[in-house]
């Protein structure tokens, strides 16, 4: 390109390095001269070559956290969730206040109980996502008034869609001259683009401001999925870097599917001027494309899903995209795709300007745990051994850190393959070996020791491993292959690092100041793994998530049958028998006393397994860890949320001194200058504050705690900070059990900040 | 200007304390009624067995469970009226909100029985602000 001239190093966008990363924190808003500057510097006949091919110059948009605002999901595009903001301190933490709140109950026809969404914040205006709709609304980041509110009503392709909560939020967009954009996906999976000054669609893109993105997807060998409802949907986020919006995909839960040919998933670019698709990337390849052959039996072409579900993260200078990819169809039952079916559970680095692949690495061969890939990578740079390193993290439901260099896809640290137990599923095919990395790395809890059952007494000990002996356990295995699970037989397989252990969807974040990644991880999620022939015509599958012996349960994820559109039948008055039938062939529950310990999954600090209510392995449930990325090493690990209720009020440990367990669950954090901050993932009541949720502060060196503040319910989304008008905010998403979503800002009172 | 006089003062305090005492009812003062209760049992089967099991004991999962000293500890200190609305507005997952209030309010006296609260001689009403004032209290 002709306006290269200058010499300068110049990153693949053909712009200045320096100058980008310098200023692309603060020309967005108001054009302020640094940006001017930087558009004089790329020369009139850069603007004329672009007017000519008809294409703007790229405005070398990329969020930043710099400036004191928040611009995108993880503050910026490398999944940081880091702020330099240092207003708000260990000293003065106890003395936040509750500056505003939003409550999103009128957002829709019904209130949401699991408000999931991380605010915006650019030019003192807030924006999120929330209610039953999934609106879009702007705030006064100062005060919380009301500014506009967008709703996008889709009626039956709403209710239709496999992920229907009010989504994680949103994606800013400016060209630096007053065109300033919001881009999010609707349940019913459009991407919209709205102006962010009012709110109002942007006609000129996509369709009068809305791209449908189920045109183009498809399932089987190419066959395109249908509009109103066809399975496909997102909660994450866009990323938006430069002039490029990647959108991934999601579909239903994978436990209990009726077809293994399900959607096939996918990763898109779109340009954030036109809408217009820039590239698709095919997370399943076909049989002539790299990959191709790790799906055997020209199995590519009847499965699906291998969405990308979580947050997609950039390395704008590289050009350079980090695709977390999920499981294929289903979750526990892979025997209609023999092979190690790339780019299921894969980590996969695509070129920004093509989609076109540049490495992979595959976390798990041949998924039949449902262990995805949950969170955002995180970038970052770094000095190993003595060599400066670009490198990827990814934290994981295994609770290990993966660490890869992002431009080879070489492991910083070696992960090894192993081997491990094969299981005896009829038709189930097995990879012989799976991948490890160091145990160094490993931060929460992914396998099962005898040493880490519930100790708080003898006899709960021994009542723990007789309870085990139901079960399928390999002690210290971190991959138990699924077992055909019997009521009358043995009930499960025991994983500890899959479905909801480890770091799930907030992922976790990169502090660049002590090049230090901090993750949350529950660690009590012991799970028994099992399949079960489904009832007849339910399934092409043969067997999917269940007992055999119990009844067939659908399994749905968060938020199904919640949108706001579902419409609500005339409730039957005064009888017991509504009439209502259920699908065909699914039982009705049955008493089965068997059955009322041996579920897998597990919430609520004590886990599925339980030993008289408590959880059968031990203390602690959820901790918040600090791991040295430059040594790839764990520094701190330390317990997250108060002792439970059940364990605290327990009757059997009356009078026991037991030390915080931390809690179980799935919260995100935010780092600053000093600290790292994150809420407790349930709720108790404890002599020290009423019901409700700690928002707690860690020093980031020590991981001491030095600061909590209450909360009415437990965080569900995670929390953010920005600066209006001289003080420091936080804002968090709470939600859960009786309480509806909320937002809730909090900063110092006067007196506080004058200290 | 009419002050107001020492009857309505005391009025006022009395009106207090009437206020206060219904503050304080909690599960424990018989809130409901067997025959209620009964009637919240066959729409529980019908509604709720399907993912909370039919001894309540929950899934594992999403489907928490509906007795025991997990379900006492998470709804330990909750104003009945917000319980009934969870209930009334998410329930059951498949068909939110297609439960008349009446039927809701079965079904909390059923999950009341369960847990081993005394029936009483009154129903759990069917009003949200007036089940805010009985309190969930897992402990006597």
């Amino acid at each position: 390109m002709i306006w290269m001239q200058d010499g300068a190093r110049r990153n693949r966008w053909g712009q200045p390095r320096s100058s980008l990363k310098k200023e692309a924190g603060t020309f967005p808003r108001k054009c302020q001269p640094p940006f001017y500057r930087f558009l004089f510097a790329l020369g009139a006949v850069a603007l004329a070559a672009s007017i000519i091919s008809g294409q703007p110059p790229s405005t070398g948009f990329v969020a930043t956290t710099r400036n004191g605002e928040w611009q995108s999901y993880t503050g910026d595009t490398r999944g940081w969730r880091y702020s330099p903001l240092d207003q708000i301190t260990a000293q003065n933490f106890n003395d936040l206040e509750v500056a505003w709140r939003f409550k999103t109950d009128s957002l829709g026809t019904r209130p949401e109980y699991k408000l999931e969404g991380t605010p915006l914040m650019v030019g003192g205006t807030l924006y999120a996502t929330a209610g039953t709709r999934r609106s879009v609304i702007a705030l006064d980041a100062a005060t919380g008034e009301l500014l506009w509110v967008h709703r996008y009503p889709e009626g039956s392709r709403g209710a239709a869609a496999p992920r229907q909560l009010s989504g994680r939020g949103l994606a800013y967009w400016t060209d630096g001259r007053g065109d300033d954009r919001l881009l999010y996906v609707t349940p019913g999976y459009r991407l919209i683009a709205l102006n962010a000054k009012t709110g109002q669609l942007i006609p000129s893109f996509g369709t009068h401001g809305v791209v449908d993105l189920k045109v183009g997807v498809v399932y089987g060998n190419g066959k395109p999925i249908d509009l109103e409802t066809g399975e496909i949907g997102l909660h994450s986020t866009p990323t938006i870097v430069h002039d490029v919006i990647l959108v991934g995909s999601a579909m239903k839960e994978g436990m209990t599917v009726t077809t293994h040919n399900n959607t096939k998933g996918l990763a898109r670019a779109f340009d954030v001027r036109t809408g217009k698709v820039k590239w698709t990337f095919n997370t399943i390849p076909k049989p002539n494309e790299p990959g191709g052959d790790s799906w055997l039996n020209d199995s590519w072409a009847i499965n699906g899903n291998t969405g990308v579900w979580t947050q997609i993260t950039v390395d704008e200078e590289l050009g350079l995209v980090y695709l977390p990819v999920e499981s294929p169809t289903s979750d526990y039952y892979g025997a209609k795709r023999p092979g190690n079916n790339l780019y299921g559970e894969s980590l996969v680095c695509v070129d920004i300007n093509t989609g076109k692949p540049k490495w992979h690495f595959q976390l798990v061969h041949h998924p039949i745990w449902d262990h995805d890939m949950s969170s955002a990578p995180l970038l970052a740079d770094v000095t190993i051994d003595g060599k400066p390193r670009k490198v990827v993290a990814v934290p994981s439901k295994q609770a290990w850190l993966y660490v890869f260099d992002r431009i080879t896809g070489v492991p910083i640290w070696p992960i090894e393959e192993k081997a491990v137990p094969k299981g005896d599923v009829p038709g189930e095919w097995y990879a012989p070996t799976q991948p490890h990395p160091p145990a160094a790395l490993m931060y929460g809890r992914n396998a099962l020791n005898e040493d880490d059952l519930i100790d708080f007494t003898p006899e709960l000990r021994a009542q723990a491993k007789k309870n085990l002996e139901r079960y399928k356990w390999y002690p210290g295995v971190v991959y138990n292959p699924p077992i055909v699970g019997n009521v009358n037989g043995l009930l499960g397989a025991i994983n500890m690092g899959n479905a909801n252990g480890g770091t799930n969807w907030p992922g976790g974040g990169y502090d660049p100041d002590t090049r230090t990644v901090f993750a949350q991880a529950a660690m009590a999620t012991i799970a028994a793994e099992s399949v079960a022939p489904p009832p007849a015509g339910f399934s092409d599958l043969e067997y999917q998530a269940g007992v055999v012996g119990q009844p067939f349960r659908v399994r749905e994820a968060a938020g199904a049958g919640t949108y706001a559109d579902i419409p609500p039948p005339l409730p039957a008055r005064g009888t017991a028998s509504g009439g209502r039938g259920q699908a065909a062939g699914i039982a009705a529950a049955t008493p089965n006393p068997a059955a009322a310990s041996t579920s897998g999954g597990g919430r609520g600090g004590e886990g599925g397994l339980t030993v008289q209510g408590l959880s059968i392995v031990k203390a602690p449930y959820g901790a918040l860890a600090a791991i040295d990325l430059e040594k790839g090493m764990v520094k701190w690990r330390t317990p997250h949320g108060d002792t439970p209720d059940v364990v605290r009020n327990h009757p059997l440990l009356k009078g026991m001194t037991i030390p915080k367990t931390g809690q179980s669950g799935s919260v995100g954090l935010v780092i600053t200058k000093t600290l790292v901050i994150l809420g407790d993932p349930q709720v108790t009541t404890t002599p020290e504050h009423p019901r409700g949720a700690m928002l707690r502060a860690y020093d980031k060196v020590t991981g001491k705690e030095v600061g909590a503040v209450f909360m009415p319910a437990q965080q569900s989304g995670s929390p953010m900070t920005y600066m209006v008008n001289g003080r420091q905010y936080i804002v968090v998403a709470v939600s859960g059990g009786p309480y509806s979503g909320e937002y809730i800002a909090f900063s110092l009172p006067p007196d506080a900040i004058a200290k | 200007m009419k002050r107001p006089g020492i009857l309505g003062a005391a009025c006022l305090v009395l009106l207090a304390v009437i206020d206060v005492r219904a503050q304080q009812r909690t599960v424990w003062d018989g809130v409901y009624t067997e025959e209620q209760a009964t009637r919240g049992e066959a729409l529980y089967g019908e509604h709720c067995g399907k993912c909370h099991g039919a001894t309540l004991q929950g899934n594992g999962e999403g489907a928490l469970p509906l007795t025991g000293a997990t379900f006492k500890s998470t709804w330990n200190g909750v104003a009945m009226g917000a319980m009934f609305d969870r209930v009334r507005l998410s329930m059951p997952q498949d068909k939110p909100a297609t439960m008349t209030r009446q039927q809701v309010a079965d079904l909390l006296a059923f999950i009341l029985r369960a847990n081993k609260f005394p029936a009483g001689t009154s129903e759990l009403a069917r009003q949200t602000d007036v089940l805010n004032a009985i309190t969930f209290q897992a402990d006597k």
